[in-house]
């Protein structure tokens, strides 16, 4: 293990580490573009130049190994000038567009043109015209203008998806970043080359122009897409979510995530979501607050199912945190009921060796477990016949969340709302729910996954704790307070704001009881 | 649709396995590719030829246009490149061009209307002791004068 110094401190980094991980390790500041810890080295960019004693000049500290007892500063004025001028060339071609540019609040040429930059530029050339809102495909557009050539995006699409759709055309200040005849970018990662783009060339069209960065708060919390289960953060602000990016776990997703789990952050939102519970017990519908429906569903089903059990099954779905399974199966065992089924529309194994599976439930496994205790679960098809056959009168499903991946959402909800007494736990609204067959239906309302805490069990049965982001319809329980409803029990609040735990406190809010 | 013809694949192939990387084979397999479709080498040839070496598109379009002796648009049958750099210059290359290109009616970098003569102009192609100089395809002709040049010419066509 090489020991060196950086910019007088020592450090002790792994063999075969180079100077700017070592950097990263003590969280100095280093001037950097082109490198990034998922991807090769290119060095490109310039930027990284640290002095190492006893070397012939400044060196680029990303493709620069340690070797044991290198002292490194990036403290000098050589080369805070050599940065200076570094960053001063990459803007003689970038439009300074920073008001209308989407990647503006979160961009690496202006934060690191604040920290390094030189504010007085001499450059007053004619600007190199390039080409403006290139259409790349389902997700992605491009604005070469302001690429500075990093190669980040071309690099990702060589390396980590290995779909190769990038490339640098042309040469000098005509270079440009594309693909062939503008083909689109269509593979199943192609956002993570945005999230990667240090400045403003690759832009999202799902995120594009809808908010500016500064208005969303985010947290950390694990995406609910598929049973990969990556570490996300959630980007919100009082009117719903925005977008999720990845968050970086070796033993999960690495560095990224895919294209499909971009689009989970939808169907937490206001326009897909019950925001009130809802009763048809006969041929109208009314609505009421969730807690009052359990309450009432205490008063009219509980003895009933207690009295008859055998007559009532359960439906879930791996959609749920292992907290709630364990409440509903406690629940159950104290009613005596034993049937349970499991309803999963992408029962497979497929994997397409880098982090997309085919089961889309993000607890799947965690539903097993909970269930090897309790006993085998059925499928969601012995439910529907032994509805069709009346043994079952009672039904309540804990209905999916990510309603996109059910193929059957539609046909299951109609076969399985012909019980008498059917209830309905969900996160989502559908218009199949107008044409249900029960003559006495129950739809609660139930928080999604980035308004609760709890864990989910990945494919490998990894365990994944995570916490509450925000609370998009304030109206939702979750599984556990609809069972401690359900029981006839009262709920108890919390009812003090909670401090988010990624990002940097702020010390007026939460002190604010004490001033 | 182009294709390579059957020496031609022939020769692609055993560039594949010549070098360490197949992507270094991407250089000589373009000016292959450019000889046999009329000089110049379209988005349909790039498409055949990175089937042919299993390379992404993208890897040869790179190459393609990094190169200034690729050529991306149709040239006439006769490629005129005539030498502009400093030696060739201080004996009238520019001229030479200018006359050149009124002779053939034909603008810069563009087809004349018959179809044979596309003019350009390059950098040093190393013949400086005999300048002013051009290249026709693929060979040269030098100590040219305005004459010399068109007469060159008009026997090529």
């Amino acid at each position: 293990m090489p020991k060196c110094t950086i910019n007088g401190k020592e450090v002790e980094v792994k063999e075969g580490a180079t100077i700017i991980e070592a950097f990263k390790t003590m969280s100095e500041d280093i001037a950097h573009y082109c490198w990034h810890p998922g991807l090769s080295i290119a060095g490109v960019c310039r930027l990284c130049m640290v002095d190492v004693e006893g070397a012939r000049g400044p060196q680029i500290a990303c493709n620069t190994v340690v070797k044991d007892g290198m002292v490194i500063t990036n403290q000098s004025e050589q080369i805070k000038d050599i940065v200076r001028w570094g960053m001063d060339f990459h803007l003689i071609n970038h439009p300074l567009d920073c008001p209308i540019c989407d990647q503006a609040g979160e961009c690496g040429l202006q934060e690191q043109y604040m920290k390094f930059g030189q504010y007085d530029p001499e450059m007053n050339q004619q600007k190199v015209k390039k080409r403006k809102v290139v259409d790349l495909g389902e997700r992605v557009v491009l604005d070469s203008e302001r690429c500075i050539l990093c190669s980040r995006c071309v690099r990702f699409t060589d390396e980590v998806s290995k779909t190769n759709e990038l490339g640098i055309f042309n040469r000098g200040d005509r270079s440009e970043v594309g693909t062939f005849k503008d083909k689109p970018l269509n593979n199943k990662y192609s956002i993570n080359t945005v999230d990667i783009c240090p400045v403003g060339a690759l832009t999202s069209k799902d995120f594009r122009f809808r908010q500016r960065v500064w208005y969303l708060k985010n947290d950390d919390t694990v995406c609910n897409g598929c049973s990969t289960g990556c570490n996300v953060k959630a980007y919100f602000n009082e009117e719903g979510l925005f977008r999720v990016k990845p968050v970086y776990n070796e033993e999960v997703n690495g560095h990224w995530m895919c294209d499909d789990g971009r689009d989970i952050y939808k169907y937490v939102n206001k326009e897909h979501r019950l925001l009130k519970a809802k009763n048809n017990s006969g041929s109208q519908w009314s609505e009421l607050t969730a807690g009052k429906a359990m309450q009432e569903l205490h008063n009219s089903l509980f003895a009933e199912i207690k009295a008859a059990p055998e007559k009532t099954g359960v439906v879930l779905t791996g959609q749920y945190t292992n907290e709630e399974y364990q409440a509903v199966f406690a629940t159950l065992k104290e009613l005596g009921v034993t049937q349970a089924f499991h309803w999963n529309d992408t029962d497979s194994d497929d994997f397409d060796g880098l982090l997309i599976r085919g089961d889309k439930n993000p607890n799947t496994k965690g539903l097993q477990n909970a269930a090897s205790a309790f006993g085998a679960l059925k499928s969601v098809a012995d439910a529907e016949a032994a509805i069709a056959s009346g043994s079952l009168e009672t039904v309540m499903v804990l209905a999916p969340e990510n309603i996109a991946v059910y193929s059957n959402y539609d046909k299951t909800f109609a076969a399985l709302s012909k019980a008498k007494n059917f209830v309905w736990f969900g996160a989502n609204k559908t218009e199949c729910f107008e044409t249900t067959n029960s003559s006495n239906t129950w739809m609660i309302p139930i928080k999604s996954f980035v308004e609760k805490s709890g864990t989910f069990t990945n494919h490998a049965g990894l365990d994944q704790t995570f916490n509450y982001v925000t609370t998009v319809v304030a109206g939702a329980l979750t599984m556990s307070e609809a069972m401690t409803l359900f029981k006839g029990e009262t709920l108890e609040f919390d009812l003090r704001a909670k401090p988010m735990t990624s990002m940097k406190n702020n010390h007026f809010t939460l002190n604010r009881g004490e001033l | 649709m182009f294709k390579l013809s059957p020496a031609g694949e022939e020769f692609v192939k055993k560039e594949l396995t010549r070098y360490e990387t197949k992507r270094s084979a991407i250089i000589p397999c373009l000016f292959k590719v450019q000889e046999e479709n009329k000089g110049w080498v379209s988005p349909e040839a790039v498409t055949y030829l990175s089937g042919l070496m299993d390379l992404p598109e993208a890897w040869v379009n790179e190459v393609l246009n990094f190169y200034t002796m690729f050529n991306k648009e149709p040239v006439g049958k006769l490629h005129v490149q005539v030498c502009c750099n400093i030696s060739c210059c201080m004996n009238g290359a520019r001229e030479l061009t200018k006359h050149l290109k009124d002779t053939f009616n034909v603008k810069e970098g563009e087809v004349s209307a018959d179809g044979n003569v596309t003019i350009t102009r390059v950098e040093c192609l190393g013949s400086c002791g005999t300048a002013p100089m051009m290249q026709v395809n693929d060979n040269y002709y030098e100590n040219l004068t305005h004459e010399s040049a068109v007469k060159t010419i008009k026997e090529l066509m």
